[in-house]
């Protein structure tokens, strides 16, 4: 049994392994020794309890490693320069096209005849290629950003080592 | 200070820790006098629950020489025993107001 404890410890992630294996192995050991002592349903009741509890364990540190520890930021973590200099960028892009629309709006005479709805052709097909172009220029920056956001992790990282 | 309510498990493993720096085996062990039996952890129950705390700095590993790795013993830290003392008021609120409701409805 203490055979199968033991496999069952290497579905837990390597850091995890490295830091509470051997205690874990010693803690099954005990209370493997103990569950001798008493009777077959009791020791029935342990090995259960113990086999559930290590395969959820090592679910839930697998999920713990490779999904939650990504997604945390240091408390040290700062934006690299060229973040911040990206950021202002976009944000110089915004308010320009923001002050260029309220000059166009202003420059139009209020008193233009009134005109039917326009209906250029190929509306749909030119609103969803504008569509995808935009939201690729969209994915392209934030991608851009979350690619210098993660080399300067790594590099921080790598840094620590 | 505002934190989670913890859950029976983390919260049987503070208290054990509360009293005396332990290892893994005799948490297990404190944990099931302490509840009468009722509650059990398993050894993977109790090693996630110590990853955690080590993480938020809630327990902490007591330095010991001469001590094999399986007889790592671990401690509560300022932070835990802080938050241990905000749960366990937290309960006696909650068990005060469950006596006033019941009384006042037995009356």
């Amino acid at each position: 049994m203490l055979t199968i404890y033991r496999r069952l410890l290497w579905l837990y992630p390597k850091t995890y392994r490295r830091e509470f294996q051997e205690e874990m192995a010693e803690v099954l050991g005990q209370l493997h020794a103990d569950s001798s002592k008493t009777c077959l349903l009791a020791r029935f009741r342990f090995y259960v309890r113990e086999s559930a509890g290590l395969i959820a364990g090592a679910l839930r540190e697998t999920w713990h490693q490779s999904v939650m520890r990504r997604f945390t930021v240091g408390n040290n973590f700062r934006f690299p320069k060229a973040t911040w200099i990206l950021m202002t960028l976009i944000l110089a892009g915004v308010i320009s096209a923001i002050r260029k629309g309220e000059a166009i709006s202003v420059s139009l005479p209020h008193d233009n005849p009134a005109i039917g709805p326009i209906h250029p052709a190929n509306t749909v097909m030119s609103g969803w290629v504008m569509s995808v172009l935009i939201m690729y220029a969209v994915g392209l920056v934030v991608g851009g950003v979350f690619f210098l956001v993660r080399r300067t992790k790594l590099g921080q990282m790598s840094g620590e080592n | 200070m505002e934190t989670m309510p913890l859950t029976e498990p983390v919260l049987m493993i503070l208290l054990s820790l509360a009293e005396q720096p332990r290892h893994g085996y005799s948490i297990l062990k404190d944990v099931e006098e302490m509840s009468a039996g009722r509650v059990v952890l398993s050894t993977g129950t109790l090693y996630g629950a110590l990853r955690r705390l080590l993480d938020d700095d809630w327990i902490e590993r007591l330095e010991q020489k001469d001590i094999s790795r399986g007889k790592q013993s671990y401690r509560l830290t300022q932070r835990g025993r802080k938050n241990l003392q905000f749960e366990v008021n937290r309960l006696k609120h909650l068990t005060r107001l469950a006596h006033l409701r019941i009384a006042w409805k037995e009356s």
